[in-house]
């Protein structure tokens, strides 16, 4: 069979313009003006131009609200070049314009002038965090009381959940310490990379979104938490890591910390048939600790 | 043109017309603690769909707080009721969770496509006013209101381009598709000002081409005047010739809730509620039974 050839004077389906008209805004593509009459006042080129510099200039202003602080330190002009290769290499995929700018701190490790300065991106990944946990699920709060409901001789068996709003991020980068001198409108450092990189963990604690570093112990213990270690197993792993004789009352203050942060959500004894670590250390190929 | 039939929903569909419910803003986080800590003179809120499609925390907090003194109504950007892509199945599903959490008195998207091909603009595209799109956007919206299990309303767009092969005008493209799928009508003044001004219509034909009876909101904003074109901004205090064309909605249209419409350079609430009252005493003035009523 033949294809019909198209015809001159069929006009364009819906779907052909919508096609033209999204490629002419997003590459620039002239197809779609013979399709259109001009305006009362106007030509046809000067109004396709309102939808093609809109689209640039809203998703720049959307990049500029979810990401002030980086704006602020690399200034607008820098901003807006950001800004424009993200846009152009990203186009948005999201039904919601909250999730546009999502992949914007990973476009910026990889990006050309942005990837010679890492910091960029860890400050971007820092406001990406705070953002999200601004509207991040709701779940429970788990209140000291809660957990003095459970006897002493369970608390090695405790595991807990952690607020989903809890995000851990290591930093190669002084990325924390100037996002937080920008925060408080102080004059940032400049950026460096660190000889051991931090840990920033961001979390929402009541309506608002919080940032801290953590020691590099407390980071561990909190990642194995949310894998389900239990409390018993976090004492030990601390343990292990520095001193063994302070590890019970440095995991008591990180709980604590935890606690007051409103970083978790629920705890439950884990029964004793399922804590394979204890049958892991039982076993004879594992090292002493 | 096949024989006009009364307008209504699909049977299983709610068809009683939304409530009038007076003067409202649309929602806006800048205001959130002067409307829960103060009782301004609002009478409802638009709230952005879109803004409350999100898993939780504030937003969801404060909207809730505001629903239990106010009506709300929702008004999404990305439904893109004219797209030739198919229906997002999650930010359907999400659209209906967010109604029946938040029960607004009614739902409302625009006359546009958003994106093809799995991309999002992000903007409210225009489309040829053809046979061809309005039997698409016919199915679509049945299709909707099917799944929404209730009737929409569809806002009229600000257009800078038109097509050369558009078949009919944007009104009788808007009538028809009430009449043929029993949706509701947010009638924005300013974009039907500005598309009448940038594509030379004459905007009385537009108010006279709408069936009165299927309007149940107005929008008031402000726009960008650049003397070949005008820019639907929505950052600006309503001029003085969209008042006039609101005069002429009231005069059609009768009792309509309104909101003013704010998206950028957004004022302190004050402002706002006093831009209120003059849509407000506007409408009072022509209709002195909404003087009453809210008297009572
Ligand atoms: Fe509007």
């Amino acid at each position: 069979m033949t294809r019909p050839s198209p015809s001159r004077t069929s006009p364009p389906t819906l779907r052909e313009i919508e096609a033209q008209l999204q490629a002419a805004i997003l590459t620039g593509d002239d197809t779609v003006l013979a399709a259109l009459a001009d305006g009362a006042h106007a030509s046809r080129d000067t109004l396709l131009g309102v939808y093609r510099q809109a689209y640039t200039a809203r998703l720049i202003e959307v990049l500029m609200s979810d990401y002030p602080l980086l704006r602020s330190y690399v200034g607008d002009v820098v901003f807006r070049e950001l800004a424009h290769s993200f846009i152009a290499a990203h186009p948005s995929r999201s039904q919601n314009v909250r999730w546009f700018g999502t992949p914007f701190p990973e476009f910026l490790k990889e990006q050309g002038s942005a990837a010679k300065h890492p910091a960029l991106a860890e400050i971007a990944a820092i406001e990406r965090s705070v953002s999200d946990a601004f509207d991040c699920i709701d779940a429970p709060v788990l209140g000291f009381d809660d957990l003095a409901a459970y006897p002493p001789e369970e608390w090695a068996r405790l595991t807990f959940s952690l607020h989903p709003s809890v995000t851990f991020m290591p930093a190669a980068t002084n990325a924390f310490h100037i996002w937080k001198a920008l925060n408080e409108q102080e004059t940032p450092p400049r950026g460096v990379c660190l000889p051991i990189p931090e840990h920033v963990v961001v979390w929402r604690y009541g309506a608002t979104p919080k940032v801290r570093l953590m020691m590099e112990e407390e980071a561990m213990i909190g990642r194995e938490a949310r894998r389900g270690a239990s409390f018993g197993t976090l004492c030990e792993m601390l343990a292990i890591y520095a001193d063994p004789d302070s590890a019970p009352a440095r995991a008591a203050g990180y709980l604590q910390a935890w606690l007051t942060n409103e970083m978790l959500t629920s705890a439950k004894v884990v029964a004793r048939n399922r804590r394979a670590h204890l049958a892991r250390r039982a076993a004879p190929s594992s090292s002493s600790a | 043109m096949t024989a006009a039939k009364v307008s209504k929903p699909k049977a299983s569909l709610p068809s009683a017309r939304p409530p009038y419910l007076g003067f409202g803003l649309g929602l806006r986080p800048q205001h959130y603690t002067d409307i829960i800590e103060g009782s301004p003179d609002v009478d409802w809120f638009e709230v952005i769909s879109e803004n409350y499609m999100v898993p939780g925390g504030q937003p969801l907090r404060m909207l809730d707080k505001i629903r239990a003194r106010y009506p709300i109504v929702m008004h999404g950007v990305s439904l893109s009721i004219a797209s030739t892509a198919p229906f997002n199945a999650q930010y359907l599903s999400d659209l209906k969770a967010l109604a029946e959490r938040i029960e607004p008195r009614f739902v409302s998207d625009h006359l546009c496509w958003t994106g093809v091909h799995g991309v999002n603009l992000h903007d409210l595209l225009p489309i040829p006013y053809t046979r061809e799109a309005l039997d698409h956007v016919v199915a679509r919206i049945d299709h909707v209101q099917e799944y929404l299990q209730r009737p929409i309303a569809i806002e009229n767009v600000s257009t800078y381009i038109q097509f050369a092969h558009s078949e009919m005008p944007e009104w009788e493209f808007i009538s028809e598709l009430t009449r043929r799928t029993g949706c509701w009508l947010v009638f924005d003044v300013n974009n039907g000002f500005v598309s009448a001004f940038n594509h030379g219509w004459d905007a009385q034909a537009f108010i006279e081409g709408i069936p009165a009876d299927r309007v149940v909101q107005f929008h008031l904003a402000g726009h960008e005047h650049n003397m070949s074109h005008i820019i639907d901004t929505h950052d600006a205090l309503v001029p003085d010739e969209v008042w006039d064309l609101y005069r002429a909605a009231v005069e059609r249209f009768g009792p309509v809730s309104t909101i003013i419409e704010r998206d950028d350079d957004i004022p302190p609430l004050a402002d706002l509620v006093a831009e209120l009252a003059t849509a407000r005493s506007i409408a009072e003035d022509m209709l002195p039974e909404l003087r009453k009523r809210r008297a009572s």
